[in-house]
C-alpha cells in the first residue's frame, strides 16, 4: 500500500487581496506531507509560481468596477487551474456591500469554491501579514518578540509574535491614503473621516483643494510616527488620549515584559521602506496621490525605527497579506481522517458554535450539538486539547477518544440532524474518535471529523473539498 | 590516460584442481583444502566469514593457515587463479591479472614472506612499482601476513594522486567527499550541509550526494542543484549524485553536469552482474563515454569513483567459496582498471552480517586501505557503524584515526556524522578538520587557495595553515537570516552550528549522542512480554538463539521454534495478531499498548474471528508467513519494529504488516496475473511510520483495522487492493 502519511504531490493555491488603493495575487504550489520535525501535515517548499503587479484597485467613483476587475482576475487566472486552496480578503472601500458581493462572484465564476472570500476582517488581516512576511524571522530570533506593523491605505495592522506563533493582533486607522492628493501635487482632492480627526487634532483647518503646507504634513507625519511607535512600544497612553481612541479599532496590548521588540513593515508603506534602503528606484512624492512616500521616508529618518530597517530583513515586503493568505491561511488536515460520505463537502462558512474540552461532559456536547441541530447542521465543533497546569496542550488518551467516541454516539442518537456533525479535533486521532462514535461505521449517525486542526480562535470556518486523503480548512472571523 | 585492454587479451592461466595444505604445529596438524579455504583461514575472525565457514577456527588454525601463505611462491599464486562457482575465471579474475608481467617476472620467485620482508624494506617507489606487478589474490595473501603496524607502516609509503578539477592524494594533503544525504532529496538540506561543510574547509574531493529517489529525473536536478551551489561559492572541487551509472549516462546524454561517473563494485561477476546489474563490457564503455563526453574532459585526468567494501558478496550469497578480504581485492583490480578518481572503501555499512564489532571494522578498514593502495588505486576510506551491530562512535574513530596514519587519500563527510537517508554513522567536518590538524595535513591545493581567500583558513608565510576567522561559520555561504532559517528548518537532526576549536561544541554533540544512544538502546533491547496488559497473548521465540544472532542474520528470524511450532496446529480464524521485536522492541513497548485494543475493539466490531494474539522474540517480516501456513488464519497483522537512524523519535517508529493468505483459489489467481508471479501464496499491505511523531498508535489501531476489513471483504491486498478499491469508488 502507498502510505498515505507521505504522499508528495504537489498542489496549487491562490491568494488575492484588494484593498481600497491597489490589488494583487500571488499563486504558489506546494508538497502537501507530513512534516518530519513536527509529525503534522503541512504544507512544503513552497515556490511562488506567479507574482502579480500591483494593480490600482478599479473603481467607477465609489463602486466597483466589475469588467475591469473580471479582466483582472482573467489575467491573474491565466495558471490558476486546479487550486487547492487559499483567500481572498477585501477591505478598505472595495470591501462596502455591493463591491465585496461583486468580487466574490466573479472569483466563484472563475475557480469555484476552493478559496473564500473574507471581507474586512482586520485581525485577520494582521496575521496573515505577520505569517506572510515575519514568521520565518520569527522563528530565527526565537527568544524575542517580533511586532510586524503592516501599513497600507486605510489601515496598520501590527501584529506581535515569538518563534513564529502569532501572541497578538490589532487594528489602527494609519494609512498613507487619508490625505488624498493629485498625483504630483499636495494638493487634496479627499480626506477621510479620520484625516479630518487628525486635521483637528493638530489643529489646522484644510479642506478639499487646498494645497498641504509643509508645516502642516510635518505635523501630520509627526502624528502617525508617534503613533506608529506607541503601537510598536506597546504604550497605552498614546490610544488613551482622544486621537488615540479615534485611530483605534481594534486595540493592541503587546506581551507582558517586553520593552523593545523586534520590528519588521509590510503593506503598501513597508515595501517602499525597504526599496528606499535598498537603494531601488521609487517614484517621487505623491506619486501614488497619498502621504505612502513621505511616511516611508520619515519611518526611515526616525532614530528609533532606523537602526533595525538595515539589519532585520522580513520576506516579501509589502506582499505579505497576499504571500499569507496564499500560503498561511489553510490549515490541512491530518491524512487519516472520519469521513465516511465526501460529497458534504466543501462546506463553507461554517459557524464554530462551540469550543469544548476534550474532557467535556455529555450535557456540555448535548447543548452544542443542539445548537448545530438549530442551525440544520451547517455548524461545527472544535475540540480542544486538554492542557497540564502550565497551559500545555496534552496528548489525548485513548481512554479519553473513547469516552468522547460514546458520549458523541450517545448525542447523535437523541437528536436528528440533516447535514453531518462536523467536529474538528486538534490532534491524530481523527478516525479512532469517529470509529468509537459511530461504532466502527455501523451507526447512521451523520459525522465528519476533520483531525490535526488547531484552534484558531475564529468565529468561522471552510472546510474543502477532500485531495489525497487531507482536507484544506481555513478560518476567518478572527477574536 | 590508461587505454582498456580487452578482457580477451589478458592472459590467465588455466586452473587447476585444488590442493590440499597442510602445517603442523606443535603436535598438531591444519589441513585446508584448496587455496580459498586458506586465504580464508589466514585472516583474522570476521561475522561474514563466520558464516561462510571460511574464518578461521582458532588462533593456531589461523596461525598454521599464514605460515602455509607466507611459504607459497607469486608464481604459485599466478598460477592458480580462483574460480567462479562453476569452475571458470570470471570477469573480475580476468581484469585482475592485467599487471606489469616484466616485473612480475623478476619477483615471482619470491615467498610471499619474503615480499613482506622485501616490501617492508623498500622505498615507497619501489613498493608502489610492485603493487602494479601483483594480482588481486598475491595482495590478498599479503594483507593476511601483516600486523597493525605493518598494515600503517606500509601503504603510508605510497602515494597514487589523482586529478580532476583538484589534484588529491599527494604528500602532506588529506581531502574530503561531502556526502549531504537526505531522506526525501531535500534540496534546502542539501544546501545546508553543503554550505556548513564547505565552510570547514572540507569538499576538496568531491560534492556527491546519495539520492533516495534514483530516477534520471531526479538524478539531473540534483547535479544541476549542487552545480549551482559549487558555482556559487567557488570552490573548487567536483560533483556527483550516487544513482545507477546507467541513470547517471542517461543524464549525462541529456545534458546534466555527471562530472565523477560512480558506481559500486563487487569481487564476483555474480554479484556485479546479478546485483549490480553492469558487466565489464559494460563499464568499459562508460568510462570511454567520460572519456569523451564528460564535462571535465578537457581538465580532468580521471572520471570514475567506485564505491567497495568487504562483505557484499556474501550477504548476497554470490562470493563463490572466497573470504570477504580476497573478495575486496578482487574488486579492486577491477577498479584498477579503470584508473579511477577515487576509490571508496564502506567497510561496516553492511551492518553485524559482515563485522560484528569494533575489532572487526578497524582491521578491515586497515586492510582494504593497505590493498588498495598497493594496487595502485586512490583509496579513500569510510569506516561506518550502523546501530543493529556492536561497533560504536570510539571504534569508527579509531579506526579513522589509524587509516588517516596510513596515509588514506579522502574520507567521507556529513554534517555532524550522521546520514539522514542511509541510516548509519560516519565522518563528520569536525572529526574531518581534527585529523587535518593532527596530522599535519592540507587540502588540495586549488581548494586550499580558495579557502583562504574566504577566511576559512590562513596560510602563514612558513607555509603552515591553520583555521581562520571563517571555519565552520556556514553564514560565510548564507548571509540572510531568512535564508539560513528556512535552510536550517529543512535540515533534519541538525542541533547547532556552534564549535569548540575544531570539534562541535558540546552542547551539539550532546544532542547527536543521546539520538544515538536512543536509537542504540531501541535495537538491542529485549521484548518486555510483561509490558502488555489488557489481552491475553502465547509467547514464543523464532529460531535465533539469542538477541545477537537475530540480528544479524534475518533468516533465523523468519520462522517459528521447532517447539513452538509444534505446539500449534490450524485454527482457521479471519485475523491472527503477531507481535514481534524486529529491529526496535522499544518501538513496539512504545505502541502496542495502545494499539491493540482500539485494533481489537475495530475488528471485535465485525464480529470477526481473531485467534488469540501471539507474541514472539527475535522476529522478522516473514515470520507472519511462517505462523500463517501453520495456524491457516486469512488475514495476520505483524506489528514489528523498524531499523533505528539517529533521530531520538523515529527509533519509536513500528510497521504493519497486514499479510493476506490467499485461500481463496480465485483471489490467488487474480493475485498471480496481477503480481505475474504464478506461484504466489501471500500478499502484504504495509502500514509503516506508526509512533507519536507519525501516525499515532491510536490512530494506528483504527487505520489498520479499517484496512483489515478491506482486505477481508475484497480478498485482496497491497497495490491489488487499492486498484480495486479506486475501480469501486469510480463505480
Amino acid at each position: 500500500m502507498e502510505n498515505s502519511q507521505n504522499i508528495k504531490e504537489q498542489v496549487k493555491m491562490i491568494g488575492m487581496d484588494f484593498g481600497s488603493t491597489t490589488s494583487s495575487a500571488m499563486i504558489a504550489v506546494a508538497g502537501v506531507g507530513m512534516n518530519s520535525a513536527t509529525g503534522r501535515m503541512a504544507f512544503s517548499a513552497p515556490e511562488i509560481v506567479y507574482r502579480s503587479n500591483v494593480e490600482f484597485t478599479p473603481f467607477k467613483g465609489a463602486e466597483i468596477d466589475a469588467s475591469a476587475i473580471a479582466e483582472l482576475l482573467d489575467t491573474w487566472l491565466e495558471k490558476g487551474d486546479n487550486i487547492f486552496s487559499g483567500g481572498v480578503i477585501i477591505t478598505g472601500l472595495a470591501a462596502l456591500q455591493q463591491n465585496s458581493v461583486h468580487i466574490a462572484a466573479l472569483i466563484k465564476e472563475r475557480i469555484g469554491q476552493a478559496v473564500i472570500a473574507t471581507v474586512d476582517d482586520p485581525n485577520l488581516e494582521s496575521w496573515l501579514a505577520f505569517m506572510g512576511c515575519a514568521a520565518l524571522l520569527s522563528r530565527h530570533f526565537k527568544n524575542e518578540t517580533l511586532v510586524n506593523l503592516d501599513i497600507g491605505g486605510g489601515t496598520t495592522n501590527p501584529a506581535a509574535g515569538q518563534n513564529g506563533q502569532v501572541k497578538t493582533t490589532g487594528c489602527f486607522y494609519i494609512g498613507a491614503r487619508h490625505f488624498h492628493f493629485e498625483p504630483g501635487t499636495y494638493r487634496l482632492i479627499n480626506i477621510s473621516e479620520y484625516g479630518y480627526s487628525m486635521l483637528n487634532h493638530i489643529g489646522v483647518t484644510n479642506e478639499i483643494g487646498d494645497t498641504l503646507c509643509a508645516g502642516t504634513l510635518n505635523k501630520i507625519l509627526d502624528l502617525y510616527i508617534e503613533a506608529l511607535k506607541a503601537i510598536a512600544r506597546g504604550s497605552l497612553a498614546f490610544f488613551e488620549s482622544d486621537i488615540g481612541q479615534r485611530l483605534c479599532q481594534t486595540s493592541f496590548i503587546l506581551p507582558p515584559n517586553v520593552d523593545s521588540p523586534l520590528i519588521t513593515f509590510s503593506g503598501g508603506v513597508g515595501e517602499l521602506i525597504y526599496k528606499i534602503t535598498e537603494n531601488e528606484p521609487i517614484p517621487s512624492t505623491t506619486f501614488y496621490g497619498d502621504l505612502g512616500i513621505d511616511l516611508a521616508k520619515r519611518i526611515i529618518s526616525d532614530p528609533f525605527f532606523s537602526k533595525q530597517i538595515t539589519t532585520i530583513r522580513p520576506e516579501n515586503m509589502g506582499r505579505a497579506t497576499v504571500y499569507g493568505l496564499t500560503l498561511h491561511n489553510t490549515e490541512i488536515s491530518g491524512a487519516t481522517l472520519f469521513l465516511p460520505d465526501t460529497s458534504a463537502l466543501p462546506l463553507n462558512d461554517v459557524p464554530i458554535v462551540a469550543r469544548l474540552s476534550m474532557s467535556c461532559d455529555l450535557s456540555d456536547l448535548l447543548n452544542s450539538i443542539s445548537v448545530v441541530a438549530q442551525r440544520s447542521g451547517k455548524a461545527c465543533i472544535q475540540m480542544l486539547p486538554v492542557t497540564d497546569s502550565e497551559g500545555g496542550a496534552l496528548p489525548a488518551s485513548l481512554q479519553q477518544i473513547k469516552t468522547l467516541g460514546d458520549r458523541i454516539n450517545q448525542a447523535l442518537a437523541t437528536l436528528t440532524i440533516d447535514l453531518p456533525l462536523v467536529i474538528l479535533v486538534p490532534g491524530n486521532f481523527g478516525k479512532a474518535l469517529g470509529n468509537y462514535a459511530t461504532d466502527w461505521g455501523k451507526s447512521s449517525a451523520k459525522l465528519m471529523i476533520i483531525d490535526e486542526i488547531p484552534d484558531r480562535n475564529a468565529q468561522f470556518v471552510n472546510i474543502g473539498s477532500p485531495y489525497r486523503g487531507v482536507v484544506p480548512v481555513s478560518f476567518y472571523g478572527i477574536y | 590516460m590508461k587505454k582498456i585492454i580487452p578482457l580477451k587479451d589478458i592472459h590467465v592461466p588455466v586452473p587447476g584442481p585444488d590442493e590440499v595444505y597442510s602445517f603442523k604445529i606443535l603436535n598438531e596438524i591444519f589441513y585446508f583444502e584448496g587455496l580459498k579455504k586458506l586465504l580464508g583461514a589466514a585472516d583474522i575472525s570476521k561475522a561474514g566469514d563466520r558464516t561462510t565457514d571460511l574464518a578461521p577456527k582458532n588462533a593456531m588454525d589461523r596461525e598454521a593457515a599464514r605460515a602455509i601463505l607466507a611459504s607459497l611462491t607469486l608464481q604459485y599464486l599466478y598460477d592458480n587463479p580462483l574460480t567462479a562457482d562453476d569452475g571458470s575465471v570470471d570477469s573480475v579474475m580476468r581484469a585482475g591479472y592485467e599487471i606489469d608481467l616484466e616485473l612480475f617476472q623478476s619477483i615471482a620467485h619470491m615467498t610471499m614472506g619474503d615480499l613482506k620482508d622485501h616490501l617492508l624494506a623498500s622505498n615507497g617507489t619501489r613498493v608502489a612499482a610492485i603493487g602494479l606487478a601483483l594480482t588481486p589474490v598475491m595482495a590478498s595473501a599479503l594483507t593476511k601476513l601483516m600486523d597493525v603496524h605493518e598494515l600503517v607502516y606500509l601503504p603510508g609509503k605510497i602515494f597514487r594522486p589523482t586529478k580532476a578539477r583538484t589534484l588529491i592524494g599527494t604528500p602532506k594533503t588529506l581531502s574530503f567527499r561531502l556526502q549531504p544525504n537526505h531522506p526525501k532529496d531535500n534540496l534546502d538540506a542539501i544546501s545546508m550541509m553543503v554550505y556548513n561543510d564547505l565552510a570547514m574547509g572540507m569538499g576538496d574531493c568531491l560534492i556527491g550526494v546519495n539520492p533516495s529517489d534514483g530516477s534520471v529525473d531526479n538524478i539531473a536536478a540534483m547535479l544541476w542543484h549542487i552545480d549551482k551551489l559549487r558555482r556559487e561559492t567557488g570552490a573548487p572541487t567536483q560533483i556527483c549524485v550516487l544513482g545507477h551509472i546507467k541513470s547517471q549516462l542517461t543524464a549525462l546524454k541529456q545534458g546534466a553536469p555527471v562530472e565523477i561517473l560512480f558506481q559500486s563494485f563487487a569481487g564476483t561477476d555474480e554479484t556485479l552482474t546479478g546485483e549490480f546489474d553492469v558487466t565489464v563490457e559494460f563499464l568499459d564503455q562508460a568510462v570511454e563515454t567520460m572519456k569523451n563526453e564528460g564535462p571535465l574532459k578537457d581538465i580532468a585526468d580521471q572520471f570514475m569513483y567506485f564505491e567497495t567494501g568487504q562483505g557484499s558478496e556474501m550477504t548476497y550469497r554470490k562470493h563463490n567459496g572466497m573470504d570477504m578480504a580476497t573478495c575486496e581485492a578482487l574488486c579492486y583490480g577491477l577498479c584498477r582498471r579503470y584508473d579511477p578518481f577515487m576509490v571508496n572503501n564502506a567497510t561496516g555499512f553492511i551492518g553485524p552480517e559482515t563485522h560484528l564489532n569494533d575489532f572487526e571494522l578497524m582491521v578491515s578498514t586497515l586492510q582494504d586501505h593497505f590493498m588498495g593502495k598497493l594496487l595502485g588505486l586512490p583509496m579513500g576510506i569510510s569506516p561506518s557503524y550502523t546501530l543493529h551491530s556492536n561497533s560504536h562512535l570510539e571504534g569508527q574513530q579509531m579506526a579513522v584515526q589509524l587509516a588517516t596514519a596510513a596515509g588514506a587519500n579522502f574520507f567521507m563527510d556529513i554534517y555532524l556524522g550522521t546520514d539522514r537517508m542511509l541510516a548509519h554513522f560516519v565522518n563528520s567536518g569536525h572529526d574531518d578538520q581534527t585529523l587535518r590538524e593532527i596530522y599535519h595535513r592540507n587540502p588540495a591545493p586549488e581548494f586550499l587557495q580558495w579557502a583562504v581567500q574566504k577566511g576559512i583558513y590562513i596560510q602563514h608565510t612558513d607555509g603552515n595553515v591553520e583555521r581562520g576567522p571563517n571555519w565552520g561559520n556556514p553564514r560565510l555561504f548564507i548571509k540572510s537570516d531568512l535564508e539560513f532559517q528556512r535552510l536550517h528548518e529543512a535540515t533534519p537532526n541538525a542541533p547547532g552550528f556552534e564549535n569548540a576549536g575544531p570539534r562541535p561544541a558540546h552542547k551539539v554533540q550532546e544532542v547527536i549522542r543521546i539520538n544515538q544512544s536512543v536509537g542504540r538502546e531501541a535495537v538491542h533491547s529485549h521484548l518486555k512480554p510483561e509490558l502488555f496488559t489488557g489481552f491475553t497473548f502465547r509467547e514464543f521465540v523464532s529460531t535465533a538463539i539469542d538477541h545477537a544472532e537475530h540480528l544479524k542474520n534475518p533468516e533465523v528470524g523468519s520462522k517459528l521454534s521447532k517447539t513452538d511450532l509444534d505446539s500449534l496446529s490450524a485454527e482457521g480464524n479471519d485475523v491472527q495478531i503477531i507481535i514481534t521485536d524486529g529491529l526496535s522492541a522499544e518501538a513496539v513497548h512504545h505502541n502496542v499498548p495502545d494499539m491493540i485494543p482500539v485494533l481489537m475493539d475495530g475488528l471485535k466490531s465485525r464480529h470477526y474471528s481473531l485467534g488469540e494474539p501471539i507474541v514472539t522474540h527475535f522476529g522478522r517480516v516473514k515470520l507472519a508467513e511462517c505462523i500463517s501456513d501453520v495456524l491457516d488464519c486469512n488475514v495476520a497483522i505483524l506489528l514489528a519494529g523498524e531499523r533505528p537512524g539517529g533521530d531520538a523519535l523515529s527509533s519509536k517508529s513500528m510497521s504493519a504488516y497486514l499479510v493476506l493468505k490467499l485461500k481463496d483459489e480465485k483471489a490467488r489467481k487474480a493475485a498471480a496475473i496481477y503480481s505475474e508471479h504464478e506461484k504466489i501464496r501471500y500478499e502484504y499491505t504495509l502500514i509503516t511510520n506508526i509512533y507519536q511523531g507519525g501516525l499515532p498508535p491510536i490512530e494506528g489501531g483504527s487505520v489498520v483495522a479499517e484496512k483489515v476489513m478491506e482486505i477481508l471483504e475484497n480478498q485482496a491486498a497491497g497495490n491489488r487492493l487499492e486498484d480495486l478499491l479506486k475501480a469501486q469508488k469510480s463505480v
